[in-house]
Parts: structure tokens; C-alpha cells; sequence
């Protein structure tokens, strides 16, 4: 849809639901790149109410034809809803959920947008080099915090099954090793050995059922560019489950500007393992977070091809598709393939 | 001019370079900068991608011999990129049934041998597909 059409159609759409405004404007729309699971515009808007002028800015989020994941914007709307104004967490407000896809083409949701900040490129820290340790315990502690939202009482739960804590661990390899032997384009020796060995060495149910963001990392989050972040994003992942799924996928070295000494590329080990427990509550064992790292990289897997698939039935010709059935594929299986040869008795 | 390896290296850090910010606050700017990465990556890949192949498909034979099976998968008609990746699946395919096979005989020694051997194949592969991550930073987020 042209964005002309964009702008008209959610003009109406926005006054559509904000009863009280009248002649509604939008001042600005831009599509912000990146973000392949929803096409992502930011807009500004200008209205008058029985107060007088208003402005508004805001982020409008579209589902694509086909994306990296695949999910519904309804359960990212409730997840947002579930965090929004928790724990100092800083994430924007949930306004609008629209499943009709006669409204703009494709369901969408909007939510309100976070001025300040800027996206940190996980390949490269350096915009943050200053700023590493308030960065990295801010990054910990918002992740614990996420984790120890009440999920009995969340929006999410309505919206997502919960769980029982011993089978956390099984719906979720279950899932992803469905999605690599539905999509992948070639065979995966190595992502079936990783199958087949987190199968058989299961972890302990989890110590508690969280709030997972399911992609909480690097490239993620907006910072000030002053030490601050200032907005977690992307929820479309979702789900409720274990805690030490999001500890795993966050400090897995894909997204650490290569840094392996610092969690996350931000701060020591046990500085970050200390903030997460601490705003969590919960317990760190190595033993159990070495499942979960490796599980990271299989799931890592089974989003790379199917953004492989995607690109090569060109359902999507978006770059960063091609980028991450290939680049990252290559990474994440590079990585486990050193994991599991070293398992293996492979001398490395 | 048939330097293929010359020609996408030049072309994607001219998009890189020169036409990506040019494009700055355009949704277009994140596309040609991706798009100029991966033709250097491409430029790096191109040269060895038929010999990565055969050493694989070299490798994979080996190991399903080793384990006494006669691979029923033909070789490759040509050195097409996409002819020896055929192959290369085909027999890969195998190998996923017999690491299966090798696991279920945790204190067989020899299968427990090969299970090393096959698990050095995959990562030497794995390193060897893997492109370097461009000079000039990843993409944007």
C-alpha cells in the first residue's frame, strides 16, 4: 500500500477511535527500517479536542507479507500491555489493536512512540563504549524485571497458553525444531545433533513462569547515546515460559559486538548475572544455562530459515532476509557446531 | 572482464560507500547497505563455493563408507554450484540418519569414533561456509 493511502486511511482509522478529535492531521510518516516481522512507520499527528490542540507521536506496526517470524500482533499488543508502566521498565504504551484487515491492508497495532533514543547495532558497540557498565546493568535489570512480572494477572495470559514448569523446556524445542524441519531449504545436520542432544538432557523445570520477551538483545533496545535506555522493543516474540530463555538469547555472542569476556559485550559476568537475579528473584545455575544457550542457538536456527524461505519464495524480497538466512545462519551454526564437537570428544 | 569475485567486491562497497549514504533518512539507505554488505561477502564466498562443496561431499562419503554403507546418492553430473549442492544434500541427509543410529549405541566405541569424526566434519564445514563478517560494521539493526 502506497504511503499515501497509509496516511488517509489511518487518519480515518485514528479518528475513527479517538471520538473526541476532530480535524486530525497527520503531520509526518516515515517507514523505519529494519524490524522485518512488521512493517514499522513512525507518524505524527495533530488533532483538536474539547482541550484544544493536540499532538500526537506514535508507532504504527503493520504485518508484512511475510516476515522473519511469524506471530500475532495481538500477542505482542498484550505482552507490551502486560509490561507497560511495570518496574521502571521502559517500554511505549499500548493504544490501538486492529485485526480487520480492510482498515490498512494488513492487521496493525499502535502504540505511542518513545522520542529519545537510538537503536545500538549488535555487530558494534562502540556508540556505547562510554557508557558499557550503566548500559549493561540497566540491560540485566530490565530483563529481571521483565521475568518477574506477575504472568497469572498479565494481558499476556489471556492472550498466550501458559505452560506447566516442567514442560517450559519441551514446547519450546518442540516448536522450533518443528519450524527448521518445516522451512529449511537444505538439510541441517547440525541443528538436528542439537535436536536430538537437548532432547536427551533435558533441564529442570523451570524455578518460575515468566513473561519472556523472546527477543531481548542487542539491537532491541533504544539508548540515549548519555548511558540511559530508554525503550525495550520488538515483543512480537512473546510467550510465557521460562526465565532463562531470555538470560540465554540476550547474551548469546551473535549480538555482543563480538566481545566474549563481558555479558552482553556490556559488563562482567557476574555484575549481570547478579542485576538479573536481583530484579528476577530468581536463581542462576551454569549447568541449566548452558542448556538454555544452546537451545538460544538452535531457535537462532530455526529463524534464519525460515527468513531463508521466506526471501527465496520471494514472499518478501526485504535484504535483511537474505542477510539472515545466510550471515547469521552461518554464525549460529558455526557456534554450535563447536559446542556439540567439543560434546563429542572433537579436540577444539 | 570475468573476475566475478572483483566485479560484487567492488559493487558492494560502492553501495556501501558512496550510494548508501547518499540515501541517509531513507528507508532505501538500510536496503543498500545490506545489499552492498552481502556482495562483498558474496565476492568472498564465489571463488571457493564449488571446491567447499566437493570437499564436503569428499567428507560426507568418507564417513558414510567408514560406517560400511554404500551412499545411494549419484555423484554430481557437473561442478555446477547447484549440482554439487544436490549432492551434498543427498548425502547429508544420510548422515542425519546415521548419527541418529550411532547415538542410540552410547557404549559402542567405535560408533562412539565415528560420532567424533562426523561431528570434526560438520565443524570444519561449518567454519569453511562461513563468510567474514565485512570491515566496514554489519547492518543496520
Amino acid at each position: 500500500m502506497p504511503m499515501d493511502n497509509i496516511e488517509a486511511q489511518f487518519a480515518t482509522y485514528f479518528a475513527a477511535q479517538t471520538p473526541a478529535a476532530r480535524n486530525v492531521e497527520i503531520t509526518s510518516i516515515s517507514r523505519i527500517h529494519g524490524g522485518a516481522s512488521r512493517q514499522t512507520y513512525a507518524i505524527d499527528l495533530h488533532y483538536e479536542d474539547a482541550d484544544g490542540p493536540q499532538s500526537k507521536s506514535l508507532i504504527l506496526r503493520r504485518d508484512p507479507p511475510d516476515s522473519l517470524i511469524d506471530t500475532e500482533r495481538r500477542i505482542e499488543f498484550a505482552a507490551i500491555q502486560s509490561v507497560f508502566g511495570q518496574a521502571e521498565l521502559p517500554v511505549p504504551e499500548a493504544l490501538f489493536l486492529e485485526t480487520d484487515s480492510a482498515q490498512l491492508g494488513a492487521p496493525f497495532f499502535v502504540m505511542s512512540r518513545i522520542e529519545s533514543g537510538e537503536p545500538l547495532n549488535p555487530f558494534d558497540l562502540s556508540a556505547i563504549d562510554q557508557h558499557r557498565r550503566e548500559i549493561g546493568e540497566q540491560f540485566f535489570r530490565h530483563l529481571g524485571s521483565i521475568a518477574a512480572v506477575d504472568v497469572a494477572t498479565s494481558p499476556l495470559a489471556a492472550a498466550v497458553d501458559t505452560p506447566a514448569a516442567d514442560q517450559c523446556w519441551r514446547r519450546e524445542l518442540g516448536y522450533w525444531a518443528k519450524e527448521i524441519r518445516e522451512n529449511a531449504q537444505s538439510p541441517q545436520p547440525v541443528a538436528e545433533g542439537c535436536i536430538r542432544y537437548l532432547m536427551n538432557n533435558p533441564p529442570p523445570p523451570a524455578q518460575r513462569l515468566s513473561i519472556v520477551h523472546g527477543d531481548y538483545r542487542t539491537g532491541n533496545f533504544l539508548h540515549d547515546g548519555a548511558g540511559k535506555i530508554t525503550a525495550v522493543l520488538d515483543w512480537e516474540m512473546a510467550h510465557i515460559g521460562d526465565p532463562y530463555e531470555d538470560l540465554a538469547w540476550a547474551t548469546d555472542p551473535l549480538w555482543c559486538g563480538n566481545d566474549s569476556e563481558r555479558a552482553a559485550g556490556f559488563i562482567p559476568w557476574p555484575d549481570a548475572i547478579a542485576a538479573w537475579q536481583s530484579a528476577s528473584g530468581c536463581e542462576f545455575d551454569p549447568a541449566i544455562f548452558e542448556w538454555w544457550s544452546m537451545f538460544a542457538q538452535l531457535k537462532a536456527l530455526g529463524i534464519w530459515v525460515s527468513s531463508a524461505k521466506a526471501f527465496a519464495a520471494g514472499k518478501n524480497d526485504d535484504p535483511i532476509l537474505a542477510w539472515s538466512g545466510w550471515f547469521t545462519h552461518s554464525a549460529h551454526e558455526l557456534m554450535l557446531a563447536a559446542r556439540l564437537a567439543g560434546k563429542f570428544g572433537v579436540p577444539t | 572482464m570475468t573476475d566475478l569475485t572483483l566485479i560484487l567486491d567492488r559493487i558492494g562497497k560502492k553501495l556501501v560507500g558512496d550510494v548508501a549514504p547518499k540515501l541517509d533518512g531513507d528507508y532505501a539507505h538500510g536496503h543498500a547497505v545490506m545489499i552492498g554488505l552481502m556482495n562483498v561477502m558474496a565476492a568472498e564466498m564465489w571463488d571457493g563455493a564449488a571446491d567447499r562443496l566437493q570437499n564436503e561431499i569428499n567428507g560426507l562419503r568418507g564417513l558414510l563408507m567408514a560406517a560400511g554403507e554404500t551412499p545411494d546418492i549419484a555423484p554430481s553430473p557437473s561442478l555446477k554450484i547447484s549440482d554439487l549442492s544436490r549432492e551434498r544434500d543427498g548425502l547429508a541427509r544420510e548422515l542425519i540418519v546415521l548419527q541418529t543410529r550411532l547415538e542410540a549405541r552410547p557404549k559402542d566405541p567405535d560408533a562412539k569414533l565415528l560420532l567424533t569424526k562426523i561431528w570434526a566434519h560438520l565443524l570444519q564445514t561449518a567454519a569453511a561456509r562461513m563468510p567474514s563478517p565485512p570491515a566496514f560494521g554489519g547492518p543496520p539493526d
